[in-house]
């Protein structure tokens, strides 16, 4: 009986896994891995800085928090100029400008990459599904009639060439987006390590503590 | 140190205390790792508490700063990513461990005489564990945070009569705001307290009673032993292992029993797509939606969750042992947690198509199980006994027969000399 009911748990939860899960749109996502690695998310906080910025924000993210992602003191002080380290990352369009523009404020981009689910599939996605519905009218196939422009050109590439550049541009940027999402996600997984390898000893030091602990019973 | 434990034993019973409750407390030898999930809901209640403490020292329970104060915890706080994902992990570890308490009750029959006190005890604490973790949802003040709230508090409206002013009452306001924010915050730190007050109760309960065991029978003397260091040691091992999986989500998964749709800010004006509530609601949630009436559906809903303290009475039979001995009892519990699933799954998914009326079958067998229980109980007990159970296991029933027959005679004794 006992194995059946902790077949049952495990089934219990394999089935909320998959509802938790469940995919979202009718528009495939694309099957990509977005990396963590340095100098990919360099490029992409460039992008985000030098492009996404004109109309959005990311409130939580400071100057100085480049450093964490290897920028060193002299690139970051070449990006603030004469702000504080301490100044948020905000749009350098007014909020009024933007509103005339596209008749909302365009939401920010600091918890992005959670805030849908499979956050960074998502993004990337949504990037590189820009295309021409018909002559000079462009659309996006993941989201219909969405206000943002074709920011990196995607509907306009003449080759796979440049399909592929963007789409390393669009990868960059999800990676440097994914990180903004939860910057301490590389501290949690490597304390994660020692903390779960901890209580797998001690679990096993209790189990034979156990063992020679109720073994006095057998003897009586 | 000896004469200071004298000084403090007599003034308070400290020695006595310990020697009663823990190195000396009897507890069946036979006892299963189902057994160690009470110890572990302790646990977690106290995870909950400490994270909670630490967490309200750097959150700001007002609308237009939640969200952001649970971002810069996140952020900023040291450490504070690790307390806020052990917070919002450990809700899903309460539900989970308290759910398996339930169900090791429920297989092994333990609600049963002597024990109705410590399940209806479970069943308050259950009824505040559900109110507090509904109220914490709240805090984050996304947009799933909101609109679950709106939607739950809306349930109060079909009251009658009082309905729409109950509503008012409950949020402080026309609709959720900052005043629903600050009062839930209130609330959410103080009732884990009073829960620590009601485990207290059904300690004290399981202590006057002593803990059921799988075979359902009182065991002989000889075979309970100390608690301690038996299951002290036990416990330990169970925790550890138990903290491990926990640990697993906390570092690795710890948005996976968070909706995406809560990391957009809370926003009045936009209704999300698809409110769903967190997991350990969603069986409920289900039965809610699958009346059509919406004043039934509550009522439903409520039913199903109390229902449970009627177990004591819908369970009819003298066998004991719960499912272990009753093979009718035993298909009955597990028709029972796969129905549940399935209401789980259906109150996750939009009420399109074929999901409604597998809700609503899913929903009949959940009360059509409990409505059952006393019949087919009774027939089974005289199926089972008919065939011939096990000697001790007749004896047992027989003696509890001869005990209630001869409390019916010495109060018909004393009927009668009063005459």
């Amino acid at each position: 009986m006992i194995v059946e009911m902790k077949t049952l748990f495990v089934a219990f939860f394999f089935i909320l896994s998959g509802v938790v899960n469940a995919a979202t749109g009718e528009y495939p996502l694309a099957d990509v891995d977005i990396g963590q690695d340095e100098e990919s998310l360099k490029r992409g906080a460039m992008i985000y800085y030098n492009l996404c910025r004109m109309c959005h924000n990311m409130k939580y993210i400071r100057y100085q928090h480049l450093a964490e992602i290897g920028f060193d003191e002299k690139e970051i002080n070449d990006l603030r100029g004469d702000k504080l380290a301490s100044t948020k990352f905000m749009s350098t369009a007014s909020d009024e400008n933007i509103t005339e523009l596209y008749g909302m404020v365009p939401p920010d981009l600091s918890v992005m990459a959670k805030a849908r689910k499979k956050g960074p599939q998502y993004i990337y996605t949504l990037l590189t599904s820009y295309y021409e519905k018909s002559e000079n009218i462009y659309d996006n196939r993941f989201f219909p009639n969405i206000k943002m422009p074709d920011i990196f050109g995607y509907s306009v590439t003449m080759n796979d060439a440049e399909k592929l550049a963007i789409e390393n541009q669009a990868k960059d940027v999800t990676a440097y987006l994914l990180w903004a999402s939860d910057p301490r996600a590389q501290e949690r997984k490597t304390l994660g390590v020692y903390v779960i390898g901890y209580l797998f000893v001690l679990s096993l030091m209790f189990y034979f503590v156990m063992k020679r602990v109720w073994s006095r019973l057998d003897t009586h | 140190m000896k004469k200071m434990i004298g000084w403090i034993d007599r003034r308070f019973p400290l020695t006595s205390f310990v020697k009663h409750e823990l190195t000396e407390y009897p507890t069946p030898r036979n006892l299963s790792y189902w057994w160690n999930f009470g110890s572990l809901a302790g646990v977690v209640l106290v995870i909950q508490i400490i994270t909670g403490i630490f967490l309200a020292m750097h959150y700001k329970a007002d609308a237009a700063m939640a969200f952001d104060s649970v971002e810069h915890i996140m952020r900023d706080v040291n450490y504070g990513w690790l307390i806020r994902y052990m917070h919002s992990t450990g809700a899903t570890a309460f539900f989970a461990v308290i759910f398996i308490h339930m169900a090791r009750t429920l297989y092994y029959g333990s609600y049963r005489a002597p024990r109705e006190l410590m399940w209806w005890t479970g069943q308050v604490l259950l009824l505040l564990l559900m109110a507090t973790a509904f109220m914490g949802y709240l805090l984050p003040w996304g947009q799933m945070s909101y609109w679950g709230a709106q939607v739950i508090t809306n349930l109060f409206g079909t009251v009658p009569f009082l309905g729409d002013e109950l509503v008012v009452w409950l949020r402080g306001d026309f609709v959720v705001g900052d005043a629903t924010l600050t009062r839930f915050f209130a609330l959410h730190y103080l009732v884990p307290f009073i829960i620590v007050g009601a485990v207290l109760v059904h300690l004290v309960a399981l202590h006057s009673v002593k803990s059921s065991n799988p075979s359902g029978i009182n065991l002989a003397d000889k075979d309970n032993i100390p608690f301690h260091p038996y299951f002290t040691v036990k416990d330990l091992f169970g925790l550890c292992v138990f903290l491990a999986i926990y640990s697993y989500f906390v570092f690795y998964n710890p948005n996976l029993f968070i909706e995406a749709d809560n990391y957009i800010p809370a926003d009045p004006m936009k209704t999300p797509l698809h409110i769903v509530p967190e997991w350990y609601f969603l069986p409920f949630y289900a039965i809610l939606r699958a009346v059509p009436d919406l004043l039934g559906g509550v009522i439903a809903m409520g039913i199903s969750v109390m229902i449970f303290a009627a177990m004591p009475y819908l369970d009819r039979s003298k066998i004991p042992g719960g499912a272990r001995y009753r093979p009718f009892y035993r298909v009955m519990f597990y028709v029972f947690v796969i129905d549940i699933i399935i209401l789980g799954y259906v109150g996750a998914k939009p009420p399109e198509g074929a999901l409604v009326p597998l809700g609503q079958v899913a929903t009949l067998l959940y009360f059509g199980l409990f409505a059952l229980l006393p019949f087919g109980s009774k027939l089974e007990e005289k199926w089972l006994r008919k065939r011939g159970l096990p000697e001790e296991v007749e004896a047992m029933i027989q003696s509890e027969e001869k005990q209630k027959e001869d409390r019916r005679q010495r109060k018909a004794d004393r009927r009668n000399a009063r005459r």
